[in-house]
């Protein structure tokens, strides 16, 4: 069991998710932030790909829980209502939110980008983090 | 007579005394117990008085230091008080090395080496550039190819670190062929640089088995501290000595492959060999078989392609019908 003032990191295997794209890849925890780790790659039916950006009102939230963590940074992505556009349907992108920081227990996170959620929206849900399965990090 | 690591230790301290404006005119006591408290070493006085009698020979012996004891003072004194052995002493031969290797070191370039590398050369070139001006001025004779910094580069200290220190390592990958994200944990035993690209070779905890990733698809990699998974020294050996370039052909074990090559392929093929088990059986009109023994991978069959009608695969039967689906 790591030191809550240590940073863990989670490789999320494939969620049980409509939202596919983008894939959640990892989380990390740490006293000072959460991290959530995104790849996206731009679907055929866009035109040059279309465009990503993400709600400034996204937030995590611990499944029974009613504490709600905001998005603090965006690293990758643009924070709405500017956005990044895409130049093909061949183009990805990696990219990165920062929220402020969960506890470090076992729980299963969701992230919400909008409540009443459009197929566009990056909501996500059942994200399981069990505290003795992360690693822990260097950083 | 080359001058050993402690006879060194012992002149620095010398130096550093001798050189002391607060505290001038070491006695030998002095010295000794400096030498004591420093490096931990206990010499006579007969061991320091050969010293300094070695220090004021003229190189390569010496340091042709102009140390002399001041009977006034009862101590040891520089008469030159700008002297000091710091200076390395260079014959005219190392001389003219540095400044060659100063025209190679540009040329390879500095945007290709990582950041901790590039900051000890930066040092390596500012002092000698000091001490031979001359050197920045000289007419460029050496020049290789130069390509910007690739993407993933940034990532070269922290899986050298990994690899040294036996560090596991998580990042994300971004497959081009599949366009696929991934979260990878390796194992990383090695860097590997081919045709210009780098890669992370290691045990991948996601496929268990030995992987190699390219730097430039690889994103924010964090060291974690967890039990290292060790390759097996068997599957190294073949890993690294037994193909051309970096990612085998899967299910293919060392096999032999030909090909028949135009006598201008053949020229190059001579003149630059691509692996150690290469032979070549020239034909009369110049065109050859060209026979290798190895483990093919995706650059192999690349090469093979970028020969265009000059070169020509006769064995394996799978690797013709391979490299044609390739095109």
């Amino acid at each position: 069991m790591s030191a809550k003032n240590e940073t863990l990191l989670f490789e999320i295997p494939e969620l049980d998710t409509p939202k596919k794209n983008p894939k959640v890849l990892r989380v990390l925890i740490s006293k000072d932030f959460t991290r959530i780790d995104f790849g996206y790659t731009t679907p055929w039916y866009y035109d040059k790909g279309g465009w990503i950006k993400i709600s400034p009102k996204t937030y995590l939230q611990a499944e029974g829980f009613p504490e709600k963590y905001a998005l603090k940074d965006a690293v990758g992505i643009s924070i709405a209502p500017k956005r990044i556009n895409f130049q093909s349907t061949e183009d990805w992108q990696f990219f990165t939110l920062y929220f402020e920081p969960i506890p470090q227990q076992d729980c299963v996170l969701n992230m919400i980008e909008a409540e009443k959620p459009t197929p566009n929206d990056f909501n996500y849900y059942g994200i399981m983090l069990k505290m003795k399965e992360g690693a822990v990090t260097y950083t | 007579m080359p001058i050993n690591k402690n006879a060194l230790g012992r002149y620095k301290v010398i130096d550093m005394l001798v050189r002391n404006n607060m505290r001038p005119y070491p006695t030998m006591e002095e010295i000794i117990e400096a030498c004591r408290e420093k490096l931990g070493i206990d010499p006579s006085v007969h061991t320091i008085q050969k010293d300094i009698n070695r220090m004021k020979l003229d190189p390569p012996e010496g340091f042709s230091a102009p140390l002399e004891y001041n009977t006034s003072k009862r101590g040891y004194e520089y008469l030159d008080p700008n002297y000091s052995i710091s200076g390395i002493p260079l014959s005219d031969s190392d001389i003219d090395t540095i400044k060659e290797s100063i025209d190679l070191i540009r040329n390879i370039g500095r945007s290709q080496m990582s950041e901790k590398f590039n900051s000890a050369m930066e040092k390596i070139l500012t002092t000698v550039l000091e001490e031979f001006p001359q050197a920045n001025s000289k007419r460029q004779i050496l020049h290789t190819m130069t390509p910007p910094a690739a993407r993933g580069f940034e990532h070269f200290d922290l899986f050298y670190s990994a690899c040294r220190e036996k560090r596991p390592v998580s990042f994300v990958h971004y497959s081009y062929k599949k366009r696929e994200f991934k979260s990878i944990t390796i194992h990383p035993y090695m860097i590997k640089e081919f045709d210009n690209k780098w890669y992370i070779m290691g045990y991948s905890e996601n496929h268990k088995l030995l992987r190699t990733f390219g730097l430039d698809r690889v994103f924010d990699p964090f060291i974690l501290k967890k039990t290292f998974i060790s390759p097996d020294p068997q599957s190294l050996a073949v890993n690294t000595h037994d193909y051309y370039g970096v990612f085998p052909i899967p299910q293919q074990k060392m096999q032999k492959m030909k090909i028949e090559a135009s006598a201008l392929a053949t020229e190059y093929f001579q003149a630059y060999p691509i692996h150690e088990s290469q032979k070549v059986k020239k034909d009369p009109d110049g065109f050859s078989t060209i026979s290798f023994h190895l483990i093919p991978t995706i650059e192999l069959t690349r090469l093979f392609l970028s020969y265009g009608r000059h070169v020509k695969i006769i064995s394996p039967e799978w690797l013709i019908e391979f490299t044609e689906n390739l095109k």
